[in-house]
């Protein structure tokens, strides 16, 4: 005990002599400073984010190049061919050439925003991604600074999302009290994703139903590569989507290959996606019919590619609950239809989906 | 003799847990820990938070919105008094509140708990049944005794006496116990005269300044109604360790009453409340000691590690569960952490690891799961900052309990009043270090004040710290 600590002390609040937050007391020696109840998000939050250091290839900086160089030449392909568009209309007539200027400025207009939304596009994309990665590393140190600036980054995430507004408030009213880091990133990711899991579950369902569907269905083989080749990045779209990124062209193709790699990764077949299951539903219904069990294999795939875009898409790792099983988000591939019980409360948005999954696909992201 | 009583013992546990079983059990959750540990309030807390559905966020069924209510229910022991919850929570919301004062008597309660499973293969509502008993913290301290023969016994406590950080202390019991021949022939009067003087020491040694923790036998400190009886009448000698001694000699009557004690108070006591415990939260009152000194945390340290031996504990299975529950979650809890500021919450935490280690590293070479947490089950302060001479201290704000002092100030128990408390070191060894024992704020550098509770309402909510932390742990897989 021969270190020198600081020695306990205790002040009344009601003694004149100190300053009590608001009260001045300009004299005063002791001041006292209740401590904020909610000073969230941190104002730190957006700044904190660490750019893991992705190295590239030599390979795949070349082939940067050459696609910067590809591109910079078609650009002024585009470019020399308006020009000479326009020239040639304005020896014709002032009129068209006029026209074909305007016209010319307007595609030049929604190219420039078509980029701009790109380049944000793919920024939120990368953002989601370090964000998972942090979530990771901050949950396993168990860090209540860190966990409080990435709890308040996902709660930005969502902002403009009217139906997380309960999560959003509960998620800041846990950070601004005493949890620990841990803690506090479960329950966000509890608060704020596990509404939107359900709903990607559900959007996993009803496309790999579809895509063996349409392979029971269709005459010619080729006609359902196609068709679950448009589900696959359908689902991967929407996906991205749910969890809170907007994916345009580039940064849609960025999503593809992060699944691609999670894929690679946890291997065609996952261990423990029961394996054996698949092979037997596999087995009776082709014994039934061979494009049955070609549908259920189709169906299977899909499944897999939804739940690698669900771990890739999603701004968090899976902390408080184990990621979903095949078995989980298609057990009708796996059990066959008759015994297909409503697997508990979370497969409600599943259902809906599959009402809706045939027709009006595209105003699934407006449904809360 | 022991073995076949031993045998016995061990039949009539089993037999308890089998009827148990058969009548449908509840899970029962063992609240331990030594007397002003808080245990009362924690239970009222906790039954509180979950009848009125307070803030539960880190609790998972709470926070996904499953638990569609809590009830309280008749208990299953009919000879045993319901834990006075209303009582209890009236004294804490009444005008002059205050905590619940010291439990005198074991009491029991069981709440129910309806809840919806998470788990798709049943999806129907189900209900967990929390049996939970409330006792007297000195009473724990009788579990040390259950393997000791009285010889043993009393050697251990008279070298303890002797011991430099009590001597002081025990300076007019030690007298008294040189008079004390073991061989001179058995006196009522002379029992009685050395049963209230050793009653007197350990009385002493329990205050708060001095906050020592292995003091048994409980019952001398909390005698509930057996005050009085042959089974209380008696101390340590000093035998001289040739034997038995003689048949009718002090000594004898001394060991006979001692092994009433074990027999008629402190068997059916472990027998009927704690063999049979499901999850156990360990309450540990770490900042008393810390006031008092390292000696009162080494002290703190042996009861602990003592008491928790007599428990069963390590991971159960299903043939285990019907004749030998086993405890396969054991908690930790650091409490009054509202007493400190939270970034210091850690530091806490990392104490407590230390004193409990050697009791958590048993139950982890059996099975059960560890951790540690700190927790305010009412948490009465709130938390700032104190600026002073350039300088800034974490503090918390509270009304001090009255009479409370420091650093010259003696406080009211009216107005608000914010402290810091001490620096807790970095490494938690470092406040076991040395010796010493109700040393002032200047030797050990802390000075943690108690507080009152806060203002509550009636029909409100206490507000806590990790309860609900607490509550994952213990309960969180028994709510999927």
């Amino acid at each position: 005990m021969t270190d020198p600590r600081p020695r306990p002390r205790a002040f009344r609040l009601d003694d004149e002599r100190i300053a009590v937050d608001g009260r001045a007391n300009v004299a005063a020696q002791v001041r006292i400073v209740s401590a904020p109840e909610a000073e969230f998000p941190p104002v730190a939050a957006y700044a904190t984010v660490k750019r893991s250091a992705a190295k590239r290839s030599v390979l795949s900086r070349f082939a940067a190049i050459a696609a910067a160089g590809l591109a910079g030449l078609m650009s002024l392909s585009v470019w020399l061919w308006v020009d000479r568009l326009v020239r040639s209309l304005f020896e014709e007539s002032t009129v068209l050439g006029t026209i074909a200027l305007a016209f010319a400025a307007l595609a030049g207009v929604g190219i420039l925003g078509l980029g701009w939304k790109e380049v944000a596009a793919i920024l939120r994309q990368e953002k989601i991604a370090e964000l998972q990665e942090e979530i990771k590393e901050a949950f396993s140190a168990d860090d209540r600074a860190r966990a409080r600036a990435l709890a308040g980054q996902l709660n930005g995430l969502f902002s403009e999302r009217p139906e997380t507004a309960q999560a959003r408030r509960e998620v800041s009213e846990a950070a601004a009290s005493i949890v620990d880091g841990a803690d506090l990133l479960k329950l966000a990711e509890r608060a704020l994703l596990s509404p939107l899991d359900a709903r990607v579950r559900g959007e996993i369902a009803s496309a790999a139903k579809r895509a063996s569907m349409a392979t029971a269905l269709t005459p010619r083989a080729a006609l359902d590569v196609l068709f679950v080749g448009a589900q696959i990045v359908y689902l991967t779209r929407r996906i991205s989507q749910i969890y809170g990124g907007r994916p345009g062209l580039f940064g849609f193709v960025r999503v593809l290959r992060a699944v691609a790699t999670h894929l690679a990764v946890t291997g065609g077949i996952a261990a423990g996606d029961g394996v054996v299951q698949q092979l037997v539903g596999h087995g009776l219904a082709s014994r039934i019919s061979a494009r049955l069990g070609e549908g259920v294999v189709n169906g299977l795939l899909t499944a897999r590619v939804g739940l690698a875009a669900m771990a890739a898409c999603r701004p968090s790792p899976f902390l408080a609950r184990p990621q979903p099983t095949l078995v989980e988000v298609a057990p009708s591939l796996l059990r066959g239809r008759k015994d297909r019980q409503p697997a508990g409360p979370e497969e409600g948005p599943s259902k809906a989906a599959d009402q809706n999954g045939d027709g009006g696909d595209s105003d699934l992201d407006r449904r809360t | 003799m022991p073995l076949l009583r031993d045998l016995i013992f061990e039949a009539e546990i089993a037999a308890r847990a089998l009827g148990d079983a058969l009548t449908g059990r509840g899970l029962r959750l063992g609240v331990t820990g030594l007397s002003r540990s808080g245990k009362t309030v924690f239970i009222t807390a906790l039954i509180n938070n979950l009848l009125r559905r307070g803030r539960l966020p880190v609790l998972e069924a709470a926070a996904e919105g499953r638990i569609a209510g809590a009830r309280l229910e008749p208990q299953p022991d009919d000879s045993v008094p319901r834990f006075a919850f209303e009582d209890h929570w009236a004294s804490l919301t009444a005008p002059n509140r205050a905590w619940p004062e010291s439990t005198r008597r074991i009491s029991e309660v069981r709440l129910a708990v309806d809840f919806e499973s998470a788990k798709s293969w049943t999806s129907r509502r189900s209900e967990l049944t929390l049996d939970i008993v409330d006792y007297p913290g000195e009473w724990l301290l009788d579990l040390l005794l259950l393997d000791k023969s009285y010889e043993q016994w009393s050697r251990e406590t008279m070298l303890a006496t002797e011991s430099a950080d009590r001597a002081r202390l025990a300076a007019e019991w030690l007298r008294l116990a040189g008079g004390l021949d073991p061989n001179a022939a058995a006196d009522e009067s002379v029992a009685r005269v050395a049963a209230k003087g050793f009653t007197e020491y350990l009385k002493q040694a329990k205050a708060d300044a001095y906050a020592l923790s292995t003091l048994p036998p409980g019952r001398f400190l909390m005698p509930g109604d057996l005050e009085g009886s042959p089974a209380l009448t008696f101390a340590p000698l000093r035998l001289n360790g040739e034997g038995a001694p003689r048949p009718g000699s002090l000594g004898a009557m001394m060991e006979r009453r001692f092994e009433a004690y074990k027999t008629h108070v402190v068997k059916p006591f472990f027998r009927d409340h704690f063999s049979r415990i499901d999850r156990q939260i360990v309450l540990v009152d770490a900042l008393s000691a810390l006031n008092s000194g390292p000696a009162a945390l080494r002290d703190l340290e042996t009861a602990l590690t003592e008491v928790l031996r007599a428990f069963r504990v390590g991971e159960t299975s299903a043939l285990a569960a019907l004749f030998r529950p086993r405890a396969d979650r054991i908690l930790f809890a650091a409490t009054k952490a509202d007493h400190l500021h939270h970034a210091s919450h850690d530091r806490l935490e990392n104490v407590v690891r230390l004193i409990t280690e050697r009791a958590a590293q048993r139950a982890k070479t059996l099975g059960a799961t560890i951790d540690v947490v700190a927790i305010a089950a009412v948490r009465s302060t709130r938390e700032a900052e104190i600026r002073q001479a350039g300088a800034t201290y974490d503090a918390v704000i509270g009304v001090p309990e009255k009479g409370e002092t420091l650093d010259g100030q003696t406080f009211d128990g009216e107005t608000e009043v914010a402290t810091f408390p001490g620096q807790l070191p970095d490494n938690a060894a470092d406040v076991v270090r040395g010796a010493g024992l109700a040393l002032s704020e200047h030797e050990t550098g802390f000075r943690f004040l108690k507080f009152r509770p806060p203002r509550l309402a009636v029909d409100g909510v206490a507000p806590h710290i990790r309860l609900d932390r607490a509550l994952q742990f213990l309960l969180g897989d028994k709510l999927l």
